[in-house]
Order: structure tokens, then C-alpha cells, then sequence
């Protein structure tokens, strides 16, 4: 039982890396436009914390934060961004893509999981420019922090892979959308601009925001706490969003696999 | 022995109308029109292993709606399904792990890529042991000539290649049942040989094929067995030989004679077209009018210069199927 | 609105990372061209320009409920924009001569515009001619340019009564209201802006006819772009140097020109001018916008006569 369960994890590590060479090769029959959309995506990245940058050049402030300070949360955001969009939140274009198309049914009659499917099948290549963007600004804000203890980065870390639990989650509800609803490729935007709530310090929302970021969707998973965790700033309800994520990502799961149904009951 | 069993399966849509107007998408926001669709209607029959079966049927008839249930990919309202000892919806996975499918509109390849990369990442997905695979592959290679194609970028390949390239995409996992929607659509009359050929080397393999499609052709040249669905009903399920059969004992006959012709205003005859008073193709029913009967009252009349009298086309009887209300 | 808006707006922009992925408005060309061609020659034919305004507004009424995806995001980025300057405002009085509530005021504005401004113009373009469909234009009697612009007209006929009347509303509700200061003179730089969009979006779609591939270089242009427009944040709150530069680029006067029209001053990199200086200015650029338009349409359209599409 025990051999079986290792074997079709690593099953799933070796389909996924084939998928990921392939999806690599097909990209690069472009190699020039490849390589000007991945820089033009790191570029992008990088014109993230333009508005905070323009706030601090022009002497204002969050209140109770650095200018450096911002930046790393900001970097942590785009560093977790920067391992999603690669890696696996190509599943909703991918979706969304091939229920219009009307090639999701090519998925459907592979004998693997149709979420495995939609993610194998979708590795993004050029977005890899995001996560370099996201971490030349993450280590460029943290040459300006002072070095910090190793407990930190501990809690850094774990906070990083909930960052990444809830990324995941975001992508699940939006590729179930993407199932159902379609041809509408702007669902991806409800989702990114409410993300864009991660970029600042939860503290500059109002205590039902603030609440609504950590209890209902875990926004402030994405950098606020854990840039609060490396520069060891206070992190109230850390606990709560933690478990929250957790949540998020199992009724992800739960709407996936009942649009995915849906999917297979409707059609024609 | 039969490898397919469907019973009394249906299937049955929701849609809600929605007008184009400003005003009625207003109202449809409010009060919704359901109107249920019955794409399935309690269809039931059985193929053996092996066979080779034409499954037709006008548009929307439920032609693809059958061939979805049947591939895993959609659920019945109602009835059962049981293909080699599996229900496709409910064991998907273990279930398609044993199927193939070739669609002529959705292309499996991957477009940037040779096909033989695309064939290996099927590989892991089939999880096909590596021998097992280079052997396979060898072998299909070789009957469909591709030896030269499978290292070349796919959007560089003729369509004709691209198919036969997707015939190797489907039964690389050597499937014991394949699915093939218009597999030669658009092709050349070479490659659709070619590819027809192949399924047929397949089939004697033991492979069992189920072919949808609208080229006549195909059936024609393939097919033992023939279902014909309409209106979510099975209207003919038999032999391709009955099928021939099908609208009675009957021949197509066009005749040219040097005098004009008379008295084709006979029990019997169904003119078709009348080209000129010298030149004419109808259809003869042997039952009511004996063929040797017919020539001879046509021999006393008018001096024949030629004639030909052949089988009724298959594309007649299909009209004719297609065409009936039920 | 920080790296998320600007992300989308790249993800959508590089509308062909999966082919021809904003499908709409590739059916949007198809049945336009039919719809124009159907128009009756003989008796009354309709004037090209209202066949194509109908025809368009008819084809998108189908999509709109991806253009009503606006009305969840729009309020969502002007509530992040609303909490990062409540912050910054709790500490400071004015930020670059901004209040909060002028900062406010800029930001439900200048988004306005957007939408009204906003066209997939460039889009459409290089799809045409990448597909090749484009050369279906060259037989018609009629110039792409004004063929698109009639086609932005109807398309943005239907965004205001779905996206900017509802937006408004939200506006309302936070007690601003985007109503400007010199009516007449705003309604002239919105005009003018709307057309300067559409210009520069034209001239960079003719870049298709250099390039097999536009979509990098598409997305590069085009946030750089709204960036330089002032759609993220008034311009004067950037260092001296670049507002000198952003001050002679024609960006300026899609969004952040009619802004400052709207809220009755304008100033940029020290500059301080009047509003009909400033809208003469516009004017000036519409013009300039157009004749390089021509310009390289004239070089573009020989270009792919010589290539043969």
C-alpha cells in the first residue's frame, strides 16, 4: 500500500517534469519572442512597487513601515507569485483555453486526474520571468535589512509554502470558474485584483478588511505575514490564516472537482 | 462476444433561452425559458470485440453526445454502460487507460513540437513500459511511412501526416477499443487510403473500432456493421450488406437510347432525372417489375446505346434514413 | 493600483500567448465584415460609419457579461487604492499638492477614462494581418483606420452603459463626483483623448507588417503606455527628471491631461498651464499623432504589398 502511494507520487513528479520539457521545447520554436516576453514579464514584475516607490520618494509613508521594509513584502509577494504562475496557475488559461476550444475533452480521456491533466499540460514558460523579477526585488530589499535570526527565516519559510498553498487555492477556484464559465477570459482578472491586496501591509486596511484578508480569503498569507515573520514585526492572527489557507484550499479542491463534474454532466 | 453493452441509455439537456435583443436578454435575467433538449432517447445495443462499426447520424442527432458517454467524458441521464466491464463515467481513469481516440478537429499533437516528442510525453502518461513503447512505435512508424516525419515539427507536417501522427498518438498504449471522429476529414484520396489501410491492419489485430463521420466513403470501405442514430433514436443497426438492402430489392439504372425514350410512366419506376427524351436514370424495384422483364419491354422499344445498372448508392439509403421522421 | 493591474492588462494584451485567444474579438472581426457588406447598396444603404457603430454594438452585446467582469474588479482596485491613501494621508495632509480627496477624485477619473478610452485596436490589427485576413481591407472601399475607429465607437457605446454607469454609481457612494470643473472644456479634452487612444493604438498595430510575432514587444509598449499616462498614479509624483521626459511624450494626454481638465488645473514638471493651453496642446498632439500614423501606415501598406500577404 505504503510502496504504491510513493510510486504514484513519483509517478506524478516524472509526468509533470515531462510536461514541463515539453511545454519548454514548444516555446522555444520561438526562441526570440521566448526570450522578449519572459524579460518584458520580469520587467512588468518589477514596476510592482512603482506606486510605493513614488509614495516614499515623495515623503510619505505607510505608517509604522520602511521604505526596504514594503519592498521585501513586496518582493515575498512576487517571489510566491513568481513559483505559482510557472508552475501551475497555467492550469486556468489552459482551462479556460480548452473549454472554448472544446479540447478539454482531450484531457478527459487520458487516465489521469483531470487536475493533474489541466496542470501537466500547462507550464508557462515565460512567466519564469516573473520569478526572476521577483527575486531581484526580494534580495534587492534585503540588502537593506539588517541580518536577521535563523528563527525568522524558519518561520519565513513555512509562511512562504502557506504563500503558495493559497496561490494554489486561488488557482483552483479560478480554473473551476474557467470550466463553466465560458469563454470569459477576464475571470483571471477577478482573482489577480483581488490579490492585489497582498501587496500592502495588512495594516492599512480597516479592522473588517483586515479581518476579511485573514479569516475569509488569506490574502495577508501572500506577504504580509510572512514578510512580518522575517522582519519580525507582530503578526496577530497568523494562526488563524494559517488554517484558513488550509480551508481555502480544500473547498478549492471541492469546487474544482464539482465544476470539473459539472463539466461532465452538462456539455453537448 | 460483446465488449460494449448499452442499455436503454439517455440523455437529457437543460437550456435556458436567451434572446438577442436588449430587451429579451433583460428579460431573461428575470424569467429564464427552460427548455429541455432529449439528445439521447433510450438507446440500446451491443458490439462485439473486434467489429468495426460505422455509427452515423445527421448533425445533432446525438451522434457525438453517444460518443462522449462512451470515451468517459460525459454522464447518461439514465441507463447503463459497460465496456469491458467498466462504466466509463465512474471508473474514468482505470477505463480510458484502455481506450484510444483519434478526433479529425482536435489535434492531440502538440503544434510546435515533432510528434515523437508528443508520442513520449503520452508515454508517461500512459505510464507504457519502454520496450513495449519503442516496439509499438516502430511498427506503426513503419506502416504509415512516417519514418522520416517524426522528428519534424508538426506544424511543419502535411495534414495527411499530422493524421497518421495521430493515429499513433491514440494507440501507442495499444488500446483494445478506438473511437475515430471523422479521422480522414479533409484529407487527400491518397492519404485516406492510407490511413483506411491502416485501420483495417489494426482491426485484424483484434483492435475494435468504432468510426463516426459523414464521408460515406469511409463507412463504405470500412465498416462491417452500420448504426444509424436520428433524433436520439437508433434507426437502423445491422450489416452493411442490409444496409445496401435496405430500401428493398432495388437497382440505379440511366439508360441512353438512340430513339426517345417512352414508357418509363410504369409501376416500378421511379424516375430520378431526365436528362433529355433519349437520356434518363431511374430507380427499379425488382419486386414489382423483374429486371430481365424490364429489358426486354425496353429492348422492344427503343434501340439501347447504353446502360448501366448498378446497386442503389449508399448515399440514397443514408438520405433516406436521415431524412424520415420519427 | 500596484503589479496585479499592470499584470492583467500584460495577460490580456499578449492576447495571443494561446493563438488567438481573445476569441470575441476575433469573431468580432468576422462578423462585422459581414454585416458591413450585407448593408443594401441600392435603396438608402446606411452610412458606413453607423452600419459599423451598429454592427459592433450588436456583436459585443453577446460578450457583455465579460465586460461586466469590470464591475467586480473595478471597485476591488479602487478599494486597494482607497486603503493605500487613507494610509499615507493618516500621517501627511497633502502628498505632491494632493488631498485625499483630490488624490481620490484623480483615481475615479482617470479610471473613468480608461474605459472609455480603452480599445483592443492594436490587437486587431495584428491579428488581421498575421492571419492574413487583412487583406479582405485592401479590396473594400473603405480606410482600416476609420473602419477601426467606427468600430471602437460602438464598442464603447456599449462599455458605457455597462461599465462606466454602473462605476459611476460606486463613485457616488464614496461621495465623489466625477463631474469637472470647466464642463465645456472637458468634454473637448475627453473628445480629443478618446481619439488619441485610438491613434497611438493603431500606429502600434501596424507594427505587424515589420514583425511575425508582436505580442513581447505589444505588451512591453503597452504598459509602458499606461504607465507614462498616468493611469497608475498622477505623474507629478515622479522624480523631476522623468516628468520632464513624460511631459513631451504624447502618453500624457490620454488620461493624465484630461484628468487635470476635469479637476480644473494642470501642472507637470513645473510647468503650470491653463486649461485652454493645455487642450490646445492636446490638439496639437492629436494632429501630430495622426500624420505619423499616416506616415507609417503609408510605409506598412507598401511593405505588405511588396511581402504579399
Amino acid at each position: 500500500m505504503m510502496r504504491k502511494k510513493t510510486s504514484s507520487i513519483y509517478q506524478w513528479i516524472k509526468i509533470y517534469f515531462h510536461g514541463m520539457k515539453t511545454s519548454l521545447a514548444s516555446r522555444m520554436a520561438y526562441r526570440g519572442d521566448f526570450f522578449m516576453s519572459m524579460i518584458i514579464m520580469m520587467v512588468v514584475e518589477l514596476f510592482g512597487p512603482l506606486v510605493t516607490l513614488l509614495i516614499y520618494h515623495n515623503g510619505a509613508s505607510f505608517p509604522g513601515w520602511e521604505r526596504h521594509e514594503v519592498l521585501l513584502l513586496q518582493g515575498t509577494f512576487l517571489l510566491s507569485r513568481g513559483i505559482a504562475f510557472p508552475f501551475f496557475m497555467g492550469m486556468v488559461w489552459n482551462t479556460i483555453r480548452r473549454v472554448q476550444e472544446g479540447t478539454y475533452d482531450l484531457l478527459l480521456i487520458k487516465p489521469r486526474s483531470i487536475l493533474q491533466m489541466s496542470i501537466i499540460t500547462a507550464f508557462d514558460s515565460e512567466d519564469l520571468g516573473k520569478l526572476i523579477g521577483g527575486l531581484l526585488l526580494f534580495f534587492y530589499a534585503l540588502k537593506s535589512v539588517p541580518a536577521l535570526p535563523l528563527v525568522n527565516w524558519g518561520v519565513f519559510l513555512l509562511l512562504f509554502v502557506f504563500s503558495l498553498i493559497t496561490m494554489f487555492a486561488f488557482g483552483l477556484f479560478m480554473t473551476g470558474l474557467g470550466i463553466v464559465w465560458v469563454g470569459n477570459y477576464r475571470i483571471y482578472e477577478i482573482f489577480i485584483s483581488t490579490m492585489d491586496f497582498g501587496l500592502y501591509p495588512r495594516s492599512i486596511f480597516t479592522k473588517v478588511f483586515q479581518s476579511i484578508i485573514t479569516w475569509v480569503i488569506p490574502i495577508s498569507l501572500l506577504g504580509s505575514f510572512p514578510a512580518s515573520a522575517l522582519l519580525g514585526k507582530e503578526m496577530t492572527g497568523v494562526f488563524g490564516a494559517m488554517a484558513c489557507s488550509i480551508g481555502f484550499l480544500l473547498l478549492g479542491l471541492w469546487f474544482f472537482h464539482r465544476m470539473a463534474r459539472n463539466y461532465t454532466s452538462a456539455g453537448g | 462476444m460483446s465488449i460494449i453493452k448499452v442499455d436503454k441509455l439517455t440523455k437529457t439537456f437543460t437550456t435556458y433561452e436567451r434572446g438577442g435583443t436588449f430587451r429579451e436578454a433583460l428579460k431573461s435575467l428575470i424569467i429564464r425559458k427552460k427548455k429541455i433538449v432529449e439528445a439521447l432517447k433510450a438507446v440500446s445495443f451491443e458490439i462485439g470485440e473486434g467489429e468495426l462499426i460505422g455509427f452515423l447520424g445527421p448533425n445533432g442527432a446525438g451522434k457525438s453526445t453517444t460518443l462522449k458517454i462512451l470515451t468517459g467524458i460525459l454522464y447518461p441521464t439514465s441507463g447503463s454502460v459497460e465496456i469491458m466491464g467498466y462504466v466509463p463515467w465512474k471508473d474514468r481513469r482505470k477505463y480510458v487507460a484502455n481506450i484510444g481516440a483519434v478526433f479529425g478537429q482536435k489535434s492531440q499533437l502538440l503544434f510546435d513540437i515533432p510528434p515523437l516528442d508528443s508520442f513520449l510525453l503520452n508515454q508517461s502518461i500512459y505510464n507504457i513500459p519502454e520496450q513495449t513503447f519503442r516496439k509499438t512505435m516502430k511498427e506503426m512508424v513503419e506502416m504509415l511511412d512516417l519514418e522520416k516525419i517524426v522528428r519534424k515539427p508538426t506544424r511543419q507536417l502535411s495534414l495527411g501526416e499530422r493524421m497518421k501522427c495521430e493515429f499513433i498518438m491514440a494507440m501507442l498504449h495499444q488500446p483494445k477499443i478506438v473511437f475515430l471522429d471523422e479521422p480522414t476529414i479533409g484529407l487527400d484520396v491518397i492519404a485516406k487510403g492510407k490511413i483506411r489501410e491502416f485501420i483495417l491492419e489494426q482491426n485484424k489485430k483484434g483492435t475494435t473500432f468504432i468510426l463516426t463521420t459523414h464521408d460515406l466513403e469511409d463507412v463504405e470501405h470500412l465498416a462491417r456493421r452500420v448504426i444509424v442514430v436520428n433524433h436520439g433514436e437508433i434507426v437502423f443497426d445491422n450489416t452493411m450488406d442490409r444496409l445496401r438492402m435496405h430500401l428493398g430489392n432495388k437497382k440505379s439504372v440511366r439508360v441512353t437510347t438512340h430513339n426517345p425514350l417512352s414508357s418509363l410512366n410504369q409501376p416500378g419506376i421511379l424516375i430520378r432525372k431526365l436528362h433529355s427524351d433519349r437520356e434518363a436514370e431511374f430507380e427499379l424495384d425488382l419486386s414489382r417489375l423483374k429486371l430481365n422483364e424490364f429489358i426486354k419491354r425496353l429492348n422492344e422499344e427503343s434501340v439501347i446505346s447504353d446502360m448501366s445498372i448498378e446497386n442503389l448508392e449508399i448515399e440514397t439509403i443514408i438520405k433516406d434514413l436521415y431524412g424520415r421522421e420519427v | 493600483m500596484g503589479v496585479n493591474y499592470l499584470d492583467n492588462r500584460a495577460k490580456i494584451y499578449a492576447s495571443s500567448d494561446f493563438g488567438d485567444e481573445p476569441f470575441h474579438s476575433l469573431l468580432r472581426e468576422e462578423t462585422t465584415v459581414q454585416a458591413v457588406s450585407e448593408t443594401p447598396v441600392h435603396k438608402k444603404a446606411k452610412p458606413v460609419f453607423r452600419a459599423v457603430i451598429q454592427a459592433t454594438y450588436k456583436e459585443n452585446f453577446a460578450f457583455r457579461s465579460n465586460m461586466a467582469v469590470s464591475l467586480i474588479v473595478q471597485p476591488i482596485y479602487f478599494l486597494v487604492q482607497y486603503f493605500i491613501w487613507r494610509a499615507v494621508f493618516q500621517v501627511h495632509d497633502t502628498v505632491s499638492g494632493f488631498t485625499f480627496q483630490t488624490m481620490l477624485y484623480y483615481f475615479a477619473v482617470s479610471s473613468l477614462l480608461g474605459f472609455l478610452n480603452w480599445d483592443d485596436t492594436d490587437g486587431t490589427l495584428q491579428r488581421l494581418v498575421q492571419n492574413g485576413k487583412f487583406i479582405t481591407f485592401q479590396l473594400r472601399p473603405i480606410h482600416h483606420l476609420y473602419y477601426a475607429f467606427f468600430q471602437k465607437v460602438g464598442h464603447r457605446i456599449l462599455a458605457f452603459w455597462i461599465e462606466m454607469v454602473p462605476i459611476i454609481g460606486f463613485y457616488l457612494l464614496f461621495g465623489i463626483k466625477p463631474i469637472p470643473a470647466m464642463p465645456l472644456w472637458a468634454i473637448i479634452s475627453v473628445a480629443l483623448s478618446f481619439i488619441l487612444a485610438f491613434l497611438i493604438n493603431h500606429t502600434i498595430g501596424t507594427m505587424a507588417f515589420w514583425l511575425v510575432k508582436t505580442d513581447g514587444i505589444r505588451r512591453a509598449v503597452l504598459v509602458f503606455k499606461d504607465i507614462c499616462s498616468g493611469i497608475f498614479v498622477p505623474l507629478t509624483l515622479f522624480p523631476g527628471g522623468i516628468q520632464k521626459v513624460l511631459f513631451f511624450l504624447p502618453f500624457q494626454f490620454i488620461s493624465y491631461v484630461p484628468a487635470r481638465v476635469f479637476m480644473g488645473s494642470y501642472e507637470l514638471a513645473g510647468f503650470t498651464l491653463s486649461i485652454p493651453a493645455i487642450v490646445g496642446l492636446q490638439a496639437l498632439m492629436v494632429l501630430i499623432t495622426y500624420l505619423l500614423n499616416r506616415l507609417v501606415w503609408f510605409f506598412g501598406i507598401k511593405r505588405f504589398t511588396g511581402v504579399g500577404a
